[in-house]
């Protein structure tokens, strides 16, 4: 369990940028943050991975504050990606970049060894390849697989799709939720509220180095008033659900109004259209209950 | 006006032509977007409108580009350099100055703008970025969109009549990156600048552009109207090519018979499409 207990924290011991965040992250969550630039979402990853300290208040990992836990406690604990994933390469092959972080631990061992060619051929890369001649989205996978090979109970990504394509996005997430299915807690910051949509739990809204919303995804996504205050536009099909009601009364009280999602939404509007032909055909019958058979005969193809 | 004509290039260092057979034609004052899977030769098609292919990066080069009839094999970059402005995609590398005004001063000084213009167009330039506020600012000490906004400003002020930008909103969040081309648009409109932008926001390019064009391996899959290019949202997803999702709803509502009417490219066109389903 992950708690921030009325945290504030700054880089130069004077200016704020967080300023009292109070949030539970438990065991096996997927926890997104979200909120536009600079409102201080990378400052809370780096508490949570003891890189920074609180100036006051406390960051508890499981119970124990990070002030008194150890790096290598807190490596052993936390995986970490960083915005950019050329901040964590540094060796001259893949192999090596996946083998340091056992050397970092002392456990460089034959197991370790095992585990490095699994994750390998599970990633498909070449071993011997140099990093930095890796294009950006592979580079990013390996950054992440270097987490991945630790098996941390904790991973913390800071926006792990930002700068790739759709196809490197979806590998990159599908990896994710492969982790998250098999127990690891994902807190991972992102920019794509589709992505966030379908893969996060639960969303933490941030503005301004305070925590404005948080909650189950789908309430937090379609609060329209605090997403627009904190200048963030929920996915697309949240956005038609809210809208649709308001629009056409129609909708108001369909499953349209609830849909969260791509199929929820086909699956509502089909409804409505079905219950809409339905309808029509019941109250043209009503219309023309005097004139037998055409009101049924006419119907379907 | 951008005119691409079989265009082939092949970088000395790699085994297979990088574009090929390209041929395209965007016409002065157009939007352009292209977007395209990692590898598909967007950011060398930049390369190719502004001139740094070939003349500053060993090839083959086959077929021709022009801009405004100047073909640019044949024109020196200095001279490209005035018609194509170019925001490259790691913006932190293109700075050459430390504050704001100095670096819209660079160019202009450079390219030997006449005196009593400058201070008119460093103005125009970052009140059309909206960033007029910023101008006495350390460049390290902005967010990435107020630096992108400046890399921009920096461009427009030399006035090109192509504006070439390479991902502009990679490390934007999303209000940033529908600012940057809200006020992109806007100027380009007013300023009747063609702007070609590389962007793998699907929703921006399709709310945007008037130009959509899709690369796949260094060929040209589609190009139109991005009601006709998304019109082919399972070909695509195929690609590496994801659609809006209020697109992809449409478009399927469409094959089940339940939609008839043209491409839903955001999500007002979509709600309104849809009241008329229920209708
Ligand atoms: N290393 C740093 N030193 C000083 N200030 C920083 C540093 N990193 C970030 N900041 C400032 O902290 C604030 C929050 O930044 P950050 O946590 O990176 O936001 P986000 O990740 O939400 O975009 C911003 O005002 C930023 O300028
Ligand atoms: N300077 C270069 N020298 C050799 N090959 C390059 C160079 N730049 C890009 N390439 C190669 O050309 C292909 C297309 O790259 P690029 O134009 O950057 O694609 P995109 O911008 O669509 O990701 C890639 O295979 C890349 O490795
Ligand atoms: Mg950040
Ligand atoms: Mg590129």
């Amino acid at each position: 369990m992950i708690e921030f207990l009325d945290v504030h924290a700054s880089y130069d011991g004077t200016t704020p940028i967080l300023k009292g965040i109070d949030l539970t992250i438990e065991d096996g969550e997927f926890v997104a943050f979200v909120g536009t630039n600079g409102a201080g979402k990378s400052t809370a990853m780096r508490l949570v991975n003891g890189l920074l300290k609180p100036d006051r208040g406390a960051v508890l990992i499981d119970g124990v504050p990070t002030t008194q836990l150890k790096t290598s406690e807190l490596a052993r604990r936390v995986g970490f990606l960083f915005q950019n994933p050329d901040r964590q390469i540094c060796s001259s092959t893949v192999r090596d970049e996946l083998l340091f972080g056992f050397q970092a631990v002392g456990r460089l061992d034959d197991e370790a060894r095992r585990r490095v060619d699994q994750i390998i051929e599970e990633f498909r890369f070449d071993g011997d390849a140099d990093p930095f001649l890796l294009n950006r989205g592979t580079r990013q996978l390996l950054a992440l697989a270097s987490i991945v090979v630790l098996a941390p109970p904790v991973v913390v990504l800071d926006e792990p799709t930002t700068g790739l394509d759709f196809c490197e996005c979806v590998k990159v997430m599908g990896i994710i939720s492969q982790l998250h299915r098999a127990g690891t807690t994902v807190i991972m910051v992102c920019h794509d509220m589709e992505v966030v949509a379908d893969f996060a739990e639960r969303v933490v809204v941030m503005t301004d180095g305070r925590v404005v919303d948080q909650g189950p995804t789908f309430d937090v996504l379609r609060n329209r008033k605090t997403l627009d205050e904190a200048d963030l536009v929920p996915p697309q099909m949240v956005d038609v659900s809210l809208l649709l009601p308001v629009m056409e009364p129609r909708f108001a009280g369909t499953s349209v109004a609830t849909a969260n999602t791509l199929a929820e939404m086909q699956a509502a509007i089909e409804d409505v259209a079905a219950g809409g032909a339905a309808a029509m055909a019941a109250s043209e019958k009503d219309a023309l209950d005097d004139v037998p058979f055409q009101g049924s005969e006419r119907k379907e193809r | 006006m951008i005119e691409i004509e079989d265009l082939t290039f092949q970088y000395r260092e790699s085994d297979a032509p990088v574009i090929e057979d390209m041929s395209l034609s965007i016409p002065s004052g157009a939007f352009a977007g292209i977007i395209g899977a990692a590898g598909s030769g967007k950011s060398t098609l930049t390369y190719a409108l502004n001139g740094i292919v070939p003349h500053c990066y060993p090839g083959d080069f086959y077929g021709s580009v022009r801009i405004d009839g100047n073909d640019t094999c044949d024109t020196t970059l200095t001279d490209l350099s005035q018609m194509v402005g170019s925001v490259c995609q790691d913006i932190d590398s293109q700075f050459v100055s430390a504050v704001v005004e100095d670096e819209m001063l660079y160019g202009l000084e450079n390219y030997g703008v006449p005196h009593d213009q400058i201070e008119g167009r460093v103005q125009e330039a970052l009140e059309a970025m909206g960033i007029a506020d910023l101008r006495q600012r350390l460049i390290a000490s902005l967010s990435g969109g107020q630096k992108q906004k400046v890399a921009i400003a920096s461009i427009l002020a030399m006035r090109p009549s192509v504006l070439v930008l390479d991902e502009p909103t990679a490390e934007l969040d999303p209000a940033s990156s529908r600012n940057v081309f809200a006020l992109l648009s806007h100027y380009a409109e007013a300023h009747g600048t063609t702007v070609v932008v590389v962007e793998q926001k699907i929703a921006l390019l399709s709310e945007f552009t008037d130009l959509l064009v899709v690369v796949e391996a260094g060929r040209i899959r589609f190009a139109g109207a991005p009601e006709e290019v998304l019109a082919h949202s399972e070909e695509l997803l195929e690609i590496g090519v994801n659609c809006p999702r209020c697109t992809t709803l449409m478009n399927r509502l469409a094959a089940g018979g339940l939609y008839a009417g043209p491409v839903c490219t955001d999500v007002p066109s979509a709600c309104r499409a849809l009241c008329e389903v229920a209708a």
